[in-house]
């Protein structure tokens, strides 16, 4: 059976530290996995593996059944990227930030998957707002726009919640739910338990770099996920 | 190959773009060329030295130190918000990315240059009477090897602790070939001599500009990957 995204047995080091040690998952297209863990758990190096930015020390990752090298360059049309940072030029408005990033994809029919792209993000009266004009909310849906502007199947989400107040957030959750088409895979790193339980297919714990479990969220009891993931983060396994 | 140099040019694009909007680093290459006139204005007593002597040499201090200024900040715009992070996390090839760093960089500091002979002129009341495209060539490629060297150790300055202050320590030792053809070449060409003479240091410095663009754009990649 071929999955939509898998990583076999990851591992990152740097130096003499595995910041990411063994981490495999199997996700199905359209599902979305949420990893938990403590602050220098590896999870952000998790997601810059998958992302290509780094290249794993060893493991594998694959999609559709297929061996996919993370770090070549046509893994990138692949992969879309949202981080706790916008990844934006400030000086740039944002249909000239969404432009500069579409030409380094080579895409085409540019504008109007920039247009379509804002419209669905309800950002089409502000294209021309300079970045640096927007709230952190509006930068977040910005960057959002901007990882799906090349339509990839793997959507990697690093603290996308992280400076947000609750409306700007509950905006991100209906775009991030919008996600779960059926076609793309979704990978979360986040701090926040609620926020990160309320779309997720799966739940993982990684500390020390390794996953500690995988869960099914439909098997998980969301009131007792906290006490779980306390006991998991002081005493792993 | 089309489709490369539109990644190239994306890249200078955006750079200058930026560039022309914030004038953040031309007003500070600018306001050091004319504060650099006006000292050596004083300095220079142009009843015992003829500025025509020291034109070249002037001139070429004033390109590295001004072009060290604006260098230096090629990769502050990356630092905000991640942004080095979203493009490497782009299919552009890095030699790419660099080389469209490269081209930027050198449309600024061409920027910066008309400036210095604008300056110098103005001061010392230069005159030229040689080849003007011979001088040109001699400041296009002396220019090119120094945008080449100083935008790949920019990228190394900014990924380490010490920043911008370690550039003009990593690129001066190796700007010196830059410099002395440059400068000898330029001196030439001031003194009215014939375009032969300056041809050696021309290919010199087309021979550096080649070598530190081929070196920079295979080394830019141990630079900017983690």
């Amino acid at each position: 059976m071929s999955f939509g995204l898998e990583a076999v047995e990851l591992v990152r080091t740097f130096g003499g530290l595995r910041a990411v040690d063994g981490v495999s998952f199997r996700l199905q297209p359209g599902e979305l996995l949420t990893v938990f863990g403590p602050n220098g758990a590896g999870k952000s190096t998790l997601l810059r593996m998958l992302g290509g930015v780094i290249r794993p020390t060893s493991g594998q990752v694959r999609v559709a059944g297929e061996s996919a090298d993370v770090a070549a360059r046509e893994w990138r049309h692949r992969v879309g990227v949202v981080s706790h940072q916008s990844l934006l030029y400030g000086e740039l408005s944002i249909v000239e930030n969404l432009r500069f990033y579409g030409r380094l994809f080579g895409l085409t029919d540019l504008d109007a998957r920039i247009m379509e792209r804002l419209a669905s993000m309800d950002l089409s009266d502000r294209a021309r707002t300079p970045v640096r004009d927007l709230s952190r909310g509006l930068k977040q849906r910005v960057a959002l726009a901007r990882a799906l502007l090349h339509d990839p199947e793997v959507v990697l989400l690093d603290e996308p919640y992280t400076g947000l107040d609750p409306h700007a957030s509950a905006v991100l959750r209906e775009q991030l739910a919008a996600l779960k088409d059926g076609r793309r895979t979704v990978v979360l790193v986040t701090h926040n338990l609620i926020q990160g339980l309320e779309l997720a297919d799966w739940v993982a714990i990684q500390v020390r770099g390794r996953f500690t479990s995988v869960t099914d969220a439909a098997n998980l009891d969301p009131a007792g996920f906290e006490a779980v993931y306390h006991a998991t983060v002081e005493n792993p396994a | 190959m089309k489709s490369y140099a539109a990644l190239v040019w994306a890249v200078a694009r955006k750079d200058l773009l930026i560039e022309f909007r914030t004038h953040e680093r031309l007003t500070s290459m600018g306001a050091f060329v004319v504060l650099i006139g006006v000292l050596f204005n004083f300095a220079i007593d142009t009843a015992v030295v003829r500025p025509q002597v020291l034109a070249a040499a002037l001139i070429w201090m004033t390109i590295i130190f001004g072009g060290i200024l604006g260098m230096g900040r090629t990769f502050r715009l990356e630092e905000q918000d991640g942004a080095l992070t979203g493009i490497l996390q782009s299919p552009i090839p890095l030699d790419a990315l660099y080389l469209g760093k490269v081209l930027g960089n050198f449309v600024l500091l061409s920027v910066m240059v008309l400036l210095v002979f604008v300056v110098f002129t103005m001061f010392f009341n230069l005159r030229f009477s040689g080849n003007p495209a011979t001088l040109f060539s001699v400041v296009a490629l002396g220019v090119f090897g120094f945008v080449s060297l100083t935008t790949l150790f920019s990228a190394m300055a900014t990924r380490s602790s010490m920043g911008e202050s370690l550039l003009p320590v990593l690129v001066f030792p190796l700007l010196v070939p830059v410099v002395v053809f440059g400068t000898t070449a330029t001196d030439r060409l001031f003194s009215g001599r014939p375009v032969a003479e300056v041809s050696g240091n021309l290919r010199m410095l087309g021979a550096f500009a080649i070598l530190f663009t081929i070196a920079g754009a295979w080394l830019f990649r141990f630079v900017i990957e983690e």
